[in-house]
């Protein structure tokens, strides 16, 4: 099969790929380590793969790589860290917008794309938005309602817009649970 | 301890009840909603599940598998040489491999010996349904794997088929299974008839009480579909053997321990040389509480001596794993003059498809949890019959059979309040379960009454005072347009904690010289935020901060037994366990804050990070006693704790689903406008995360009850094969939703608490067909429940 080469960006880093003509954005994703963006169904109906390619949300499941030729490529792993996330990240931790995480990346993902054209949407443009990012476990409610708290964050400190993040460890309550940024715990489970 | 005869004075299996210890409320771990512990790495894209640990093993194959394209017949010949042939295969596996095992088995992650029958082959040469595998492939990469898997030649010997269970259990249907092809305990199986099992139980004299002169009969048949469990990680495992020759396997999986033991006795190795790892998991509801394709990803590895990742894809994850048993049910009941319900009679005839894996127990389930609802009812019956058809199976899924049953039970009840004139809200808050009542009904397919038990806990009346209160139950306008019509609707909902006297969960912690502990838990987090759970109960009874558990969960090697998370297990069963090594740690803390404080142990307790004297207020910290137990002069001790939990409690959680519908009555289209759900699930450990299940839970209810459905051409060729095929819920499918917990203390769960998993699964599609009737006076009794069916019924009246 004919190899193509591809170079791009890819969360701020300058990438180059030899890869066959037929390789999809997904696979050669995963391949180099950029494992946020989950498998889900490889024909772009769950959005869990879900990228921003200059600026905009594709499910990488179905894009060529051949299309992302000169072009920037944002992933998860271009966010924030887990000691100093991205008001996107925190507000879905915060609100508990999540359970098996599989859906997440993409879902946030997609969620950074509507923020940046649509810094102040309303819960009925957030549910449209996010009409074609499935998610098995919560209901929604807490996703939406992160989406929404996380448009305030980033309206009140627009720096983060321009790629910085928000202090982490900022836990609404300040309860004796939030894990802050001091928190201790590393890898939850042993590889 | 419980004795046989008394189940009423049964107490839990530390014969006692423990107040919460440590703590003042305010600071009580356990009632806050402490971050998901693997929160921030799911955020980052750092949360690894299966198959992102791809990148660690350099020589990794891929596998697929290949699936039998007819519904019926036998494999007689598969032609492996051309892809063989292809650069990059390593490995080709047929049922005549010498790899693959002959053994029958059941790949249900259940106790041992599993109730469900063995009756299926890791690869296959008679196939039941389109779907069923047949051969495997294993390869440098996907793409190489696929097309050696499309290069081989299967010869079929095609038998007739059969799809539904009338037709099925007709004695000249096509037989599934000869004798010979099973092995099966369970009571009613005649394979002659493809029925898996029979059963029934009954309590008081249901057949004279229906032919009571008092009493009106009422009869309600339904239908319910599959359902997809739309697991957001498809199956995924990596096989591979470790420098030590053990045989390691990364699997999303919900039954490590299960799935060990199984693959150890199918492959004829010891269970000790078998590690099973689970790392994230992208969530199970029952699909993943099976051994699916371990063996088939073993025997690839076996084959071609690397690593083996198989990862299903979404088609086989609709159309050939595992799906909610379809059911025809038929409920009767008889209701006297007074009002008062006489007697129940529940039937239910459940779709197993081509294999038995959860077929018996989970029809069981249909009856053992709604029936517990109305422990009054003197005159019981429960009856049901578990069918083959060539069609993919069925299995365990969130709720197991509950689902079917509450749309049978509270469709039914809700025709019997309207007969008596009665609101349905009214009706049951005069009649369901009470804290005291005597359950029976959850013990009807059993023997004696060790399994009758006392309801000790229940907050029904609460949660249809808060709920009816949030939907507007007495106050709904109706819209303007005469054609619209506007209804609510409400059912109750009950599950178990557990499965009464089968479940085992441990623990272990050690303590860290810095104060903190690493515990090390059977119970295995599938994203439901058990992970958090554990650290919130440990830290509750160590005094210290959630923050200052480690969790290492759910690896053979590593953490000790647990059946696995299931049957709304794991806070109930493996949190008790949990609870109890951090109790046996607790009293090696007091020895060591009694030898630095000089006070004696009876006056200590566990706080804020510290041991300290409730009689002098004096107090050293837990980094205090870690250092001096690891490095003290006189005397050092590595402080531990140990703890498992069985028992033969499942306290049920209980709940009440409402939903408010509009029904356009030209059409027969229909819109909720709202749905609340209201939850006693005892001491709510974490509010965050328990709403998250009773939100995600009523998801899938709500899909049940207007969506989802898996479809087949008339020769069982599945036509559901993605997301677009099927109706599963988007945010802009959604109604809004409240969800509101209503607080009980369940005297045997871990600081109150009970199961919240599966609950909210089993209230829309009752609830709605409840709400049809209010608006427009017809009862829905077909899932899912669709405009059409609502038209037609319009058109009868």
């Amino acid at each position: 099969m004919t190899d193509i080469h591809i170079d791009c960006s890819i969360n701020g880093q300058k990438r180059s790929f030899d890869a066959p003509r037929s390789a999809l954005l997904l696979d050669v994703l995963r391949e180099h380590g950029y494992t946020g963006a989950k498998r889900g169904c490889d024909t772009g109906a769950c959005g869990f793969c879900t990228v921003q390619v200059d600026g905009e949300p594709v499910t990488s499941c179905v894009t060529p790589l051949a299309a992302v030729d000169g072009t920037t490529v944002e992933t998860i792993e271009g966010l924030g860290s887990q000691d100093d996330l991205h008001p996107i990240q925190a507000a879905f931790v915060e609100h508990s917008a999540l359970q098996c995480g599989f859906c997440i990346p993409g879902m946030i993902m997609r969620s950074k794309a509507l923020l940046e054209t649509n810094p102040e949407p309303t819960e009925a443009e957030v549910r449209e938005a996010l009409a074609d990012n499935l998610c098995r476990c919560t209901g929604y409610k807490k996703i939406v309602e992160a989406v929404l708290d996380a448009g305030e964050r980033m309206r009140s400190s627009p720096a983060v817009t321009d790629g910085g993040s928000e202090v982490a460890g900022e836990r609404g309550a300040g309860g004796p649970c939030g894990r802050g940024r001091s928190c201790r715990h590393s890898p939850g489970e042993r590889e | 301890m419980s004795t046989p005869d008394d189940p009423a004075d049964r107490t839990d299996a530390d014969g006692e009840t423990t107040a919460d210890p440590g703590g003042t409320p305010a600071a009580d771990p356990v009632s806050s909603s402490a971050e998901k512990y693997d929160g921030r790495k799911i955020v980052t894209g750092e949360a690894k599940y299966t198959a992102d640990y791809r990148t660690q093993f350099p020589d990794l194959a891929h596998g697929t598998i290949v699936r039998s394209e007819i519904p019926h017949g036998e494999v007689t010949d598969i032609d492996t040489s051309e892809a063989e042939a292809i650069e990059g295969v390593y490995a080709v596996l047929t049922p005549w491999s010498a790899e693959v095992p002959e053994t029958l088995y059941s790949s249900s992650g259940q106790s041992y010996p599993e109730p469900s029958p063995w009756d299926m082959r890791v690869l296959r040469r008679h196939v039941r349904f389109v779907g069923d595998p047949i051969a495997a492939v294993a390869a440098a990469d996907r793409e190489t794997a696929d097309r050696a898997a499309r290069a081989l030649t299967v010869e079929y010997d095609e038998r007739a088929a059969v799809f539904d269970t009338e037709t099925a259990t007709d004695p000249d249907a096509p037989r599934l299974f000869e004798d010979d092809e099973v092995e099966n305990s369970q009571t009613g199986a005649d394979y002659s008839r493809n029925v898996e099992s029979a059963f029934g139980g009954e309590i008081g004299d249901v057949d004279a009480a229906f032919e009571r002169d008092d009493v009106d009969r009422l009869e309600l048949e339904l239908e319910t579909p599959y359902q997809s469990h739309c697991v957001p990680e498809p199956h995924a495992t990596i096989a591979y053997t470790d420098e030590d020759g053990r045989r390691t396997f990364i699997t999303a999986t919900q039954v490590p321990n299960h799935t060990r033991r199984q693959l150890a006795h199918l492959f004829d190795i010891p269970i000790r040389d078998v590690r099973v790892k689970k790392p994230r998991v992208g969530a199970g509801f029952g699909t993943k509480q099976e051994m699916v394709i371990e063996p088939i990803t073993f025997a690839l590895h076996l084959a071609s001596g690397r690593p083996v990742k198989l990862e299903l894809s979404r088609q086989e994850e609709f159309s050939a794993v595992r799906s909610r048993h379809p059911m025809s049910l038929r409920v009767r009941g008889a209701v006297t003059d007074e009002g008062e319900i006489a007697a129940l009679d529940l039937h239910t005839r459940s779709n197993s498809g081509a294999y038995g894996t959860h077929g018996m127990t989970v029809a069981s389930n249909v009856g053992t949890k709604a029936m517990p609802l109305y422990p009054n009812v003197p005159n019981l019956r429960f009856t049901g019959e578990v069918v083959h058809t060539n069609l993919p199976m069925g299995a365990a899924m969130r709720g197991y059979g509950a689902p079917q049953g509450h749309f049978a039970v509270e469709t039914l009840v809700d025709e019997i309040a309207r007969h008596v004139g009665a609101d349905p809200l009214e009706f049951r808050r005069r009649h369901a379960v009470r804290e005291g009542d005597l359950d029976e009904a959850s013990a009807i397919l059993k023997d004696g009454t060790r399994f009758v038990r006392r309801i000790r806990s229940c907050g029904v009346r609460e949660c249809l005072e808060r709920g009816a209160e949030a939907i507007g139950w007495e106050s709904i306008d109706q819209p303007t347009a005469s054609h619209l019509h506007r209804g609510v609707g409400v059912a109750l909902c009950a599950q178990g904690s557990g499965v009464a006297g089968k479940e085992l969960g441990a623990a272990k912690l050690f303590m860290n010289e810095d104060g903190s502990f690493s515990l090390h838990v059977g119970g295995v987090d599938t994203g439901t935020g058990n992970d958090t759970m554990f650290t919130q109960v440990a830290a509750a009874v160590l005094g210290c901060s959630p923050d200052d558990i480690v969790v290492t969960a759910a690896d053979t090697d590593v953490a000790p037994f647990d059946y696995g998370s299931y049957a709304s297990s794991t806070t109930y069963i493996s949190g008790t366990a949990v609870k109890h090594a951090a109790e046996d740690a607790k009293d090696r803390l007091r020895y060591w804050g009694s030898k630095l404080l000089e006070e004696p142990e009876s006056v200590l307790e566990t706080g804020d990070g510290r041991v300290y004297s409730e009689q002098t207020g004096e107090s050293v910290t837990l980094e205090e006693i870690g250092y001096e137990a690891a490095y003290g002069h006189d005397e050092r001790e590595q402080i531990m704790g140990h703890g498992h939990h069985s028992t033969d409690e499942s306290p049920p959680p209980f709940g009440a689903q409402f939903v408010d519908v509009t029904v356009d009555e030209r059409t027969g289209e229909y819109e909720i406008n709202e749905l609340v759900f209201a939850a006693d699930c005892g001491v709510v450990i974490n509010p965050a995360l328990a709403e998250g299940q009773v939100e995600g839970g009523e998801h899938m209810s709500l899909e049940y009850a207007t969506s989802g459905t898996l479809e087949f051409t008339d020769d069982g060729v599945p036509k559901t094969v993605g997301f677009r095929e099927y109706g599963m819920p988007r945010t802009t499918d959604h109604p809004p939703m409240e969800t509101i917990l209503v607080e009980t203390h369940e005297p045997t769960g871990p600081f109150g608490a009970k199961s919240i998993g599966e609950l909210p699964t089993n209230g829309v599609p009752p609830a709605l067909s409840n709400a049809v009737r209010d608006a427009v006076g017809v009862r829905l009794t077909e899932l899912p429940i669709t405009a059409e069916a609502v038209l037609e019924a319009l058109d009868r009246t």
